[in-house]
């Protein structure tokens, strides 16, 4: 069952507080967060966040495009590596 | 980076006409095709692959030079790798996992932060997992413009500006 829109976007207090104090400061940092339920706002464009699998903090970068998810679908707490073949990676 | 890199695997015959069932490893799996003619890990073999079909997991592949189901069933675990210059070369600030595993990390002072051992996707941006000499934790670094500023390739060299505490 989808949530209501009348309460708007859950997100954990603590990830608000850490978000705003980390773009006040202005500083390159990862901001290391235990909130995997936690819903992905727009003020958070921009910002690294490391979102904790079980086991450690995995970066993620915020972009326009995950607006709306939740940080958890961007850590996962499973690891397969795969094979490399031609796969690419592309620095943005 | 190695010359060789593994774009599939043969997971035995496929029915009794010396077909086999081919795992492809490739971003695009019918590209595994396009690398061709692959070669066995000691290079004493060399195969033109025909893709015929999608079966379970993998593909219904023709190899040249094989031609019963014995010769088949005997290929069964054997790894197809493709020599790296037959890749196509990339725009600027794209490049392949093969080539960014195995660099060496500096930061911007110059001191070594590890290896490269894998490049993972997890849905954000790409990650490079650095293993740090000595430990046996790794750390993921954001593969970005401002992360990564520097690759070097042709040196194998990485310079990385990691974000605060990160490592």
């Amino acid at each position: 069952m989808t949530r209501s829109v009348w309460k708007g976007p859950f997100v954990d207090a603590y990830v608000l507080k850490k978000a705003e104090a980390s773009r006040e400061s202005g500083r390159n940092e990862v901001i290391k967060i235990w909130s995997r339920r936690s819903t992905i706002l727009p003020q958070f464009v921009g910002l690294t966040f490391g979102v904790y699998n079980g086991r450690k903090h995995i970066p993620v970068n915020v972009s326009e495009d995950m607006i709306g998810q939740k940080f958890g679908e961007y850590s996962p707490t499973r690891t397969y590596y795969g094979h490399a073949a031609d796969k690419k990676a592309k620095r943005k | 980076m190695s010359d060789l890199i593994c774009v599939g695997a043969i997971s035995g015959a496929f029915g009794v006409k010396g077909e086999v069932r081919l795992k492809s490893f490739t971003a695009e799996p019918t590209g595994i095709a396009d690398y061709g003619p692959l070669v066995t890990e000691d290079g004493k073999q060399s195969f033109d692959v025909t893709l015929i079909r999608p079966v379970k997991s993998g593909f219904a592949a023709k190899l040249s030079g094989v031609l019963t189901k014995e010769e088949a069933d005997a290929l069964r675990g054997t790894r197809l790798f493709a020599p790296r210059d037959r890749l196509p070369s990339l725009p600027d600030d794209e490049y392949y996992h093969a080539d960014l595993i195995g660099m060496m990390v500096y930061d911007t002072g110059g001191a070594e932060l590890g290896r490269v051992k894998a490049v993972l996707n997890h849905g954000a941006a790409d990650l490079l997992e650095i293993q740090a000499p000595g430990q046996s934790d790794t750390v993921l670094l954001p593969f970005t413009l401002a992360a990564v500023p520097t690759v070097d390739l042709a040196s194998g060299r990485i310079v990385a500006d990691p974000p605060d505490g990160l490592f």
